[in-house]
This record gives structure tokens, sequence and C-alpha cells, in this order.
């Protein structure tokens, strides 16, 4: 009895619980933002400093692609990805990184261009 | 509902917890009150908090990375080694070590050992929300809270034992009534430090009851209510009842400290939750 009291309890904070951390400061283009046209680069601002640990870009449900983070080797702030052009539509970019704390952070934003 | 790494971090973080407090638990009571036999104990739960160590550390590799490789990539975890998480896994395996070693050193070892087990609960500071806050009163009332919590948990399997033979009911009632005496310090402790961390951390009635934090939060006191009621009646009722001589408080003790382990089990499992899956309040 006791255990599935808690058991529905424990079910109940995973349902309400959000990711942990919200460590995103502003995108560019900004989240869900429509543009004409496709930005050469993809700017991504945190809050505090973090290291990334991997970028991938989906675009039209169908192209994923790993970004190459071989250049990104310190905890920062601020980031600038190249962007290739894969046409029109919607690009989701998913992010994971280490905050400097050793919390590890994640998350995903996405744009369309037209 | 968490992932299957979330919910493998949440696992392995009960898991952690258990071993490095029993761990520690038992070599600490094992100093005040003189026990005997407790050795394999403190071994087999320093052990597992070893293997949860090394586990929680290579999965957080794997967060990094959002799939298995990340749990062996190099750089990935020598990433974590130079973040605070890095310093409490050093901690963790320094303080669980010597805690091993000390109980293999004699007499004298015991207090390596224990000074070992508080290596280990101090590694605690060093990740998680609380050290997020970067306050050192917050550290202190956390270092105490476990310490505290530590050796509640310590006693309670080695006081079973000496409850289950009548040639030991002498003693079960000389160790119950001596943990009987230091916890009435220990517990107040327990529970101021553990009250002050959750006014800091959560604020709010309003965050108590509305977030997923508050609100395991107020699971995990219900049940610490839950132990303290057990605790009261086996200070209050059966050690007193044993200590003049009556053999049938052994068994009542007995299954109370059985009852209270669960509960300590969920304790713990709440608290893994708290520690992994929930943000912070802001």
């Amino acid at each position: 009895m006791m255990k599935n009291i808690l058991l529905a309890g424990l079910a109940a904070f995973w349902a309400t619980s959000a990711l942990a951390h919200s460590p995103l400061d502003s995108t560019t283009p900004a989240n869900e933002a429509v543009v004409t046209q496709m930005p050469t680069e993809v700017l991504i601002d945190f809050k505090g400093s973090i290291r990334l640990t991997r970028v991938s870009i989906t675009h039209a449900d169908t192209h994923r692609m790993d970004m190459d983070l071989g250049e990104q080797t310190a905890f920062m702030q601020e980031f600038a990805l190249p962007m290739h052009d894969m046409g029109a539509g919607t690009y989701v970019v998913e992010w994971r990184g280490l905050g400097d704390d050793g919390h590890a952070l994640n998350g995903t934003f996405s744009f369309t261009v037209e | 509902m968490p992932d299957a790494f979330g919910l493998a971090a949440i696992i392995t973080k009960f898991a952690l917890y258990l071993g490095v407090m029993t761990a520690a638990g038992t070599v600490i009571a094992t100093m005040m009150f003189r026990l005997d036999r407790t050795r394999g104990l403190a071994v087999a739960f320093a052990v597992l908090g070893l293997i949860a160590t090394a586990l929680a550390f290579s999965l957080r590799g794997a967060n990094l990375t959002g799939d298995l490789s990340g749990m062996t990539d190099p750089e990935m975890l020598g990433l974590l080694w130079t973040t605070p998480v890095g310093t409490a896994l050093l901690l963790r395996l320094l303080g669980l070590g010597l805690l091993i070693v000390g109980l293999f050193m004699g007499r004298v070892g015991i207090w390596l050992s224990v000074l070992g087990g508080i290596v280990a609960i101090w590694s605690f500071d060093h990740v998680g929300h609380v050290p997020g806050r970067d306050t050192t009163s917050l550290d202190i009332a956390l270092t105490l809270h476990l310490l505290a919590v530590a050796l509640w948990i310590g006693v309670l399997t080695p006081l079973k034992r000496l409850a289950s033979s009548s040639a030991t009911y002498a003693s079960a009632a000389d160790v119950g009534h001596r943990f009987g005496v230091v916890a009435t310090v220990t517990v107040p402790l327990l529970i101021i430090a553990g009250g002050y961390m959750g006014y800091a951390l959560v604020g709010s009635l309003a965050a108590l009851v509305g977030t997923g934090y508050g609100q395991a939060l107020i699971i995990k006191v219900l049940l610490v209510g839950l132990l303290l009621g057990l605790a009261a009646a086996n200070k209050l009722r059966f050690i007193q009842a044993l200590r003049l001589g009556d053999p049938t408080a052994a068994g009542h003790l007995s299954k109370s400290i059985s009852i209270e382990w669960l509960v300590v089990l969920a304790v713990l499992a709440v608290t893994a939750v708290l520690t992994t899956n929930q943000t912070l309040p802001s």
C-alpha cells in the first residue's frame, strides 16, 4: 500500500519536472523565429559559462548532422556556430553541454527559413 | 517520465547515498558505541558506494554526449574531472578508500575509517543544488545533516543484530540506550539543518506546494516524521523494556528496526529523485 502511494508520488514528480536548469539567455535567430534568408551562423548566448559538448542540426525532420565542435574547447557564454544552407524549412538545433559548476545542460531551439 | 539515462542516474544516486551513508554511519557508530563485528557490513556498503560513485561519474559523461559512448569518452570524462564533479569524485574515492583500509588496520584503524567516512560525506558539499548557492552556512548545514543521518542509519543493523540473540539482549539495550542519548542532540540537529536547507532552497510556501521539488520535499518530510515515530517507540518503549529485562521487547525492537530500514530506503529514494531530477524553484 505504502509502496504504491510512493510510486504514484514519484511518478507525479517526474511528470511535473522540467528539464534541469534553463541556462539559455537568447539565440539568434530566436527560438521559433521565421527568417527569410538562411543565416551564415547561429548565435547561442548562455546565462553562465558552459562548454558545448554536442550540437546537432536537423533540417525539415529529415537531414540530421552533428556540428564539428573541434574549435570550441573552452568554457564560454557566447557561441557562434557556422551553418550550412540546407534550403527552406525548419531547422532544429539540439545542444548539450557542461556548466562550469559540473551540471550537465541540454536544450533545443528551432527556426524556420522561408 | 525521465528517459533511460535519467532513470539510471536516479538509481545510481540512490545506491550512492545508501552506500556512502551506511558505510560512514557504520564506522561512526562502531567507534561511538564500541560495536563488534561490523567490518563486513561497512566494507560491503563502502564497495557499493565506490561502484555507484564510478557509475554516477560515467553516467554524467553520457549526459554530455546524449548516448552511451559518453560513459567511456576520455574527452567527456576529462572535462568533468576539471569541474566540481571531479572534486567530488576524488573525495568519494579517497574517503571510501580510507574507510576500507582503516577497517583492516586493527584498533587505531577505526579512526582512519571515520575520517574516510567524513571525507566521503563531505564530498556532497561539492555537487548538487547546495554548492550552487555558494554559501558556507548551507555547506555546513548539509554536512551536519548528513553526519546525523549517517549515524542513525549506521546504528540500525548492528542494533538489530544484537536484539536478535538472547545472549546480546543486554548489549542491545545498552547500545540502544546510548544511541537514544546521542540522538537527543543529533536528531534535532538533523531536523534544524534540514529545515534550514529546505527554507533556503525552496524559499516560500507557494514554491513548496507548487513545484515538483517542493512536493518531493514534503514527501521526504512526511517519511522522516514516520521515522521519528518509530524511533520514539524504540527509545521510549522497546529499549526501555529491554533494559528492564523483558525479552519480548527484543522481537518488537527488531521488527521496528526492519520497518525503519524500509522507511530509510524510501527517504533515500525520494532524495535521489529530488537531487537528480528536480529543478529548484527560482
